[in-house]
């Protein structure tokens, strides 16, 4: 029992961080679908300036500001830079563009500063832990938890009492018909790659705090958790990336924890396994998004 | 206030509107009829900025808007009802006004959702509803309260009683008559040929992408051979 | 007739030794120009580089679906095939603990090699079934991530299976007894890959594929089912990975799991966007131009080089020349194309079709005669009866129904929003009723798939005109024609030349359906509906977007193709001209039913229809 509580805590602490990257692919996704596999170059990019930071001797208080205004800015980049350029494509395309801005990104990062981990310092609590009762919580995924909660909650605000938000989901729902609002397409786009960069930084503020360190290919990892788990939600649907996000996490938490010894090294090939069934038996992903009556 | 001139639109090699040409003036309501396939549609969503035309102009307001985008369209006036509506169902009906009026000002866009609310009473009652869940009739209010939002000069309404049963098609020509009364600017395309005439100042006949016949609506629906035209022209 | 020997046999073949000498001699003179073990490498990785990316193309390029695993089963084929190669000494020293006794085996790398194809074919057969259960259609992001997913599968399980796979940082590094001395295996597996790609891609199965890639819809109106012809494609295209993999082994003498994951994938991608992936010989051109442009980055980024005696050297541009710019290279390369050239530099070019249309130029096909016309078998019946149709709460159709004997022409009007075109969906298969049941020749098809009631016998034409439009009219044609030998043996199947020349597009009979005018797109979509023999021809709006002449001749045509094939005639359209002129009978609809059965000129004077068209006055 106690364990259980233990591995849905850390799951929920890392779905947390999955939800935030995945809320960010599906965002791109909604209006422009185009799965973004470039995600993770957004956190690849803030990491090597927090290591740049890190190493002038900026404080943590400063360095997590700068991560989400890296991610910020470089989604809007190449957004402006690859994107732009293909809008409208068939899928096929798209997703071959958004695989060439991967490679591009990372290899960027591999030719101009090294292939070498750059580690840097991460705050003293990373590590802490409190007890509660019999059980042992680390005090960065409870912050993890509560700052995620608290974006959820932002970006909700965003995305249902702003014009904003109420633009991107009428993007997102009817591209057309919101052009004929007088929504504008480029406006609406790249408001989109910034709130998916404003995602990222915050996601990637925790994955670097956690690993403290990042090379040129640091994006892969963030960019497959968030691409799955917007998946496994339903590319279709915001709250069911978030959930995804969670179930992800919590997936992954209780298979390591449960299979046997053997087969434990191969929990994310399990997670694959099992997204690819889940693919097979149910392409719509897990939320099939209740729509109101075709009128 | 609008000139359509020569217009012609393709659907790759599909002419779909032949060397079309109307005028709307201020305050008129003007009716597109004819048979399906005859191309109505495509004449507004060409006007409208969701085509672009082979062939031909479109001019707004002394102003040549052929090939504009629908964004930079509605920011000059012309707004228009898509066929079938297209409302956005996820959203509530105060959220598909608001969508409306995007490009008003936030004082003015909520003096407007009050006209809306009173205009349209119906969707007063509706407000926080999703708008999947609106009948037919509640559905082409929205969508044309929608199109309101933008304070339009011009109102282009694409077959704004398809799918109604009779008392809700009595319901949107009331509706067009009470928007005449307001002074507004109406370019509508209607399938119910015989109530659009009585409801409009001049008509349009167009079939097989190309206006056959033009007059006052009275005119027209007093040609014999009305359903002829349809038919065989 | 099918297959045609010189377009689909001999030619192909032709072209592929041409293809697999340019490709050999290319790597014969670059190695005769740069000697040394550096060059000889870079050539043999070339060729079998080739011969992966032709495994891809044959997959990629006939369905269309976009898939990211081909590398996979590629890391399955691989390991499995060095695990059985390797011998029992070598493996002692690597992988001991090696499971189901593998340790021990000794084997042939023949016979290892065969093997790993097999394995891989059986991992291609189970993907492609899920593949299939997902419904992958050209660009259906489901099916990419499903390929996805074997890529990282293989690859987490090469990483973590160290007993088996040597583990991640040693993997498996061995020579396999008797090493790869001479190309002879490469250059047979290549000229193989080219002959087994060419000869597919002419192939019944290879040219579904293409038409299913082309419009999946149509394809299935036409009764093809695209999900057998994807799995073909697949375990053909998973073999060829397979065999290049292998050979990628041996040739390397060592297996680490990142030898098989995203940069290969890349490579091989680009390589094949580049040339053009609807093209056997866009695929070797590719491998070519990317080679050659990898190997210049390479050199650039290290410290130039000398070509014929002039120095090139990148050192000045040290700052942009550095190493891993082959990276950069094909990632801008993939996003260059992307942007500017999806279609790649040749898209669907092949060399031996140039050069046949070349060679026999002056050997002018002869018209062909005309063909008699068929009687149609009175019959033959299609019932529809008691039809509903909802959509959430929107009752699309009420209590619908159609009856057609095979001789006869039946018309359907309404207004728009009627239930025409839902009626119709519901007889071709595509909306499945709520309540209701219809039969063809009193067999119940009511839940037939479309596929399935096109080879029964009916056929249908589509209002916004589904041509392929890559293929010529006479493939066009074709696809139509394969089916009907396959699946309509009972008829008399017209002959596809004839029916071209019946249809008026004699002239234009090897051109592409996107290059023809409205009128002939027509004709041609008529055509390719009547090559399936069918019992019906369903027309959905035939004369939609035409003018009034256009739809007085469309009468002729219509009349005319149904006689050859001996169809009966559904047609749907707005023109009442048309339709008055055309049919038999007619079905009148409005607002979801039925409200008037009867000759052209009684329903034409129905009080009820005429008041549905022009719409009832106000109150009334």
């Amino acid at each position: 029992m106690i364990e259980l509580l233990q591995n849905l805590i850390d799951g929920l602490g890392r779905g947390s961080i999955y939800a935030l990257l995945a809320l960010g692919v599906a965002v791109i996704f909604g209006v422009m679908h185009l799965l973004n596999f470039a995600h993770g170059e957004l956190i690849t990019v803030s990491g090597y300036a927090a290591y740049a930071a890190s190493n002038q001797g900026w404080s943590w208080y400063l360095i997590t500001p700068l991560i989400i205004v890296c991610a910020i800015g470089a989604s809007l980049l190449i957004e402006r830079i690859a994107f732009s350029r293909v809008r409208g494509a068939s899928d096929f395309t798209l997703l071959l563009t958004s695989f060439g801005v991967h490679f591009v990104v990372s290899a960027i990062f591999l030719l101009y500063v090294s292939a070498s981990v750059k580690t840097f310092s991460r705050p003293g609590w990373v590590t802490d832990t409190f007890a509660v009762g019999s059980l042992n919580i680390e005090v960065f995924d409870t912050i993890v938890i509560v700052v995620t909660l608290i974006t959820l909650l932002a970006t909700t605000w965003l995305l249902q009492r702003t014009m904003f938000g109420l633009a991107l989901r009428a993007a997102a729902a009817d591209f057309d018909t919101a052009r004929l609002m007088g929504v504008k397409s480029d406006s609406v786009i790249r408001g989109a790659f910034a709130l998916s960069g404003l995602l990222a930084g915050i996601a990637g503020v925790f994955w670097l705090m956690r690993s403290g360190s990042t090379t040129p290919s640091a994006g892969i990892d963030p960019m497959l958790s968030g691409v799955l788990a917007a998946l496994i939600g339903g590319l279709g649907s915001l709250r069911g990336a978030v959930l995804g996000g969670f179930v992800l996490g919590l997936a992954e938490v209780l298979l390591r924890s449960r299979l046997p010894d053997g087969i434990a090294p191969l929990t994310d090939g399990v997670v694959f396994v099992l997204i690819a069934l889940l693919f097979i038996f149910r392409p719509q992903g897990l939320i099939t998004v209740a729509h109101a009556e075709r009128v | 206030m609008l000139e359509v001139a020569g217009l012609t639109t393709k659907y790759g090699a599909i002419s779909a509107l032949r060397d079309a040409t109307l005028t709307v003036g201020s305050g008129e309501v003007i009716g597109l009829i004819g048979p399906n396939g005859a191309g109505k549609t495509t004449l507004l969503n060409t006007i409208a900025g969701l085509l672009s035309p082979a062939a031909g102009s479109v001019s707004f307001n002394g102003a040549d808007v052929t090939g504009s985008s629908p964004e930079k369209l509605l920011r000059s006036g012309l707004a228009l009802v898509p066929e079938h509506r297209r409302i956005f169902t996820d959203m509530t009906v105060e959220e598909n006004l608001k969508i409306g009026g995007i490009t008003r000002s936030a004082a003015e866009r909520a003096s407007d959702l009050d006209e809306m609310a009173e205009l349209f009473p119906v969707l007063k009652d509706k407000w926080t509803t999703a708008a999947g869940f609106l009948s037919g009739g509640e559905a082409q209010q929205l969508a044309i309260a929608r199109a309101l939002m933008s304070r339009p000069k011009l109102l282009l309404m694409d077959e704004p009683s398809l799918g109604l049963a009779p008392i809700l098609v009595d319901v949107v020509f009331n509706l067009i008559t009470t928007l005449k009364e307001q002074g507004r600017t109406l370019l509508v395309v209607e399938q119910n040929a015989t109530r659009m005439l009585e409801a409009s100042d001049r008509a349009y006949v167009l079939r097989s992408g190309e206006v056959v016949a033009t007059g006052t609506g009275t005119e027209i629906s007093e040609r014999d051979d009305l359903f002829d035209t349809f038919v065989n022209g | 007739m099918f297959p045609k020997f010189d377009r689909d046999i001999a030619f192909p073949l032709l072209g592929s030794l041409i293809l697999f000498g340019l490709l050999a001699g290319a790597g014969v003179l670059y190695q005769a120009l740069f000697t040394g073990g550096a060059a000889e490498r870079l050539i043999t990785v070339m060729l079998i580089d080739a011969i992966i990316v032709l495994g891809i193309q044959v997959y990629v390029g006939n369905t269309g679906v976009l898939s990211f695993g081909h590398i996979g089963f590629g890391a399955i084929a691989g390991y499995t095939f060095a695990v059985l190669a390797i011998s029992p000494e070598e493996k002692a020293k690597r992988i001991p603990d090696a499971p189901f006794g593998l340790a021990d085996v000794d084997m042939s790398s023949t016979v290892a090699i065969i093997i790993a194809v097999m394995v891989a074919c059986a991992a291609a057969v189970i993907l492609g079934i899920g593949l299939a259960r997902s419904g992958a259609q050209s660009g259906a992001v489901s099916a990419t991530v499903i390929t996805l997913a074997l890529l990282f599968v293989t690859h987490e399980v090469s990483r973590n299976w160290p007993e088996l796979t040597g583990g991640e940082r040693v993997g498996l590094f061995f020579p396999i007894g008797g090493a790869l001395d001479t190309r002879a295996p490469i250059y047979l597996a290549l000229l193989g890959s080219l002959i087994v790609a060419r000869l597919y891609a002419q192939s019944r199965s290879g040219r579904l594929a293409v038409a299913a890639r082309e419009d999946n819809l149509a394809a299935r109106a036409m009764g093809v089912n695209p999900l057998v012809q994807q799995m073909v494609a697949l375990v053909i295209s998973v073999a060829i990975v397979a065999v290049g993999a292998s050979l990628s082994v041996y040739e390397d003498g060592s297996l680490l799991p990142e030898n098989f994951f995203f940069n290969f994938t890349l490579l091989t991608l680009v390589m094949l966007i580049v040339g053009g992936r609807n093209s056997v010989t866009g695929a070797v051109l590719g491998v070519a131009v990317m080679t050659a442009g990898r190997e210049l980055a390479r050199r650039l980024g290290q410290d130039g080089f000398e070509i014929f005696g002039i120095g090139l050297d990148g050192k000045p541009l040290d700052w942009i020349f550095r190493e891993n710019l082959q990276t950069v290279f094909l990632g801008l390369s993939m996003l260059g194309f992307m942007i500017w050239r999806p279609k790649g530099l040749l898209d669907d070019w092949e060399l031996d079709e140039w050069l046949r249309a070349r060679i026999r130029r002056d050997q002018p096909e002869p018209q062909p005669e005309p063909l008699p016309e068929v009687v149609a078998d009175a019959t033959s019946v299609l019932h529809a009866e008691n039809i509903e149709v909802a959509f959430g709460g929107f009752k699309a159709l009420t209590d619908a129904g159609l009856h057609a004997n095979g001789g006869e022409v039946v018309g359907i009007i309404g207004p728009n929003g009627a239930g025409k075109t839902t009626l119709v969906n519901v007889i071709t298969g595509l909306v499945p009723p709520s309540a209701g049941n219809f039969s063809i020749d009193g067999e119940d098809v009511t839940t037939a798939q479309t596929h399935e009631l096109a080879r029964r016998g009916i056929v249908r034409t589509f209002q916004n005109l589904r041509l392929f439009s890559a293929l010529t009219v006479r493939e066009n044609v074709e696809v139509s024609s394969l089916i009907a030998h396959s699946h309509r043996t009972g008829r008399t199947i017209p002959d596809i030349e004839a029916l071209i020349g019946e249809a008026g597009l004699w002239e234009h009979r090897d051109r592409r359906a996107s290059e023809l005018d409205y009128g002939n797109s027509r004709r041609l979509e008529l055509a390719r509906a009547a090559a399936l023999a069918p019992s019906f021809l369903l027309l959905d709006e035939p004369t939609s977007g035409m003018s009034d002449n256009e739809s007085l001749e469309m009468i002729e045509q219509v009349r005319h193709m149904a006689a050859t094939v001996g169809a009966g005639v559904i047609v749907i359209d707005h023109d009442l001209g048309f339709i008055t002129g055309i049919s038999d009978r007619i079905y009148a609809f409005d607002q979801g039913t039925v409200i008037a059965i009867g000759t052209p000129d009684e329903v034409q004077a129905n009080a009820r229809v005429q008041a549905a068209y022009l719409g009832s006055a106000a109150g009334a």
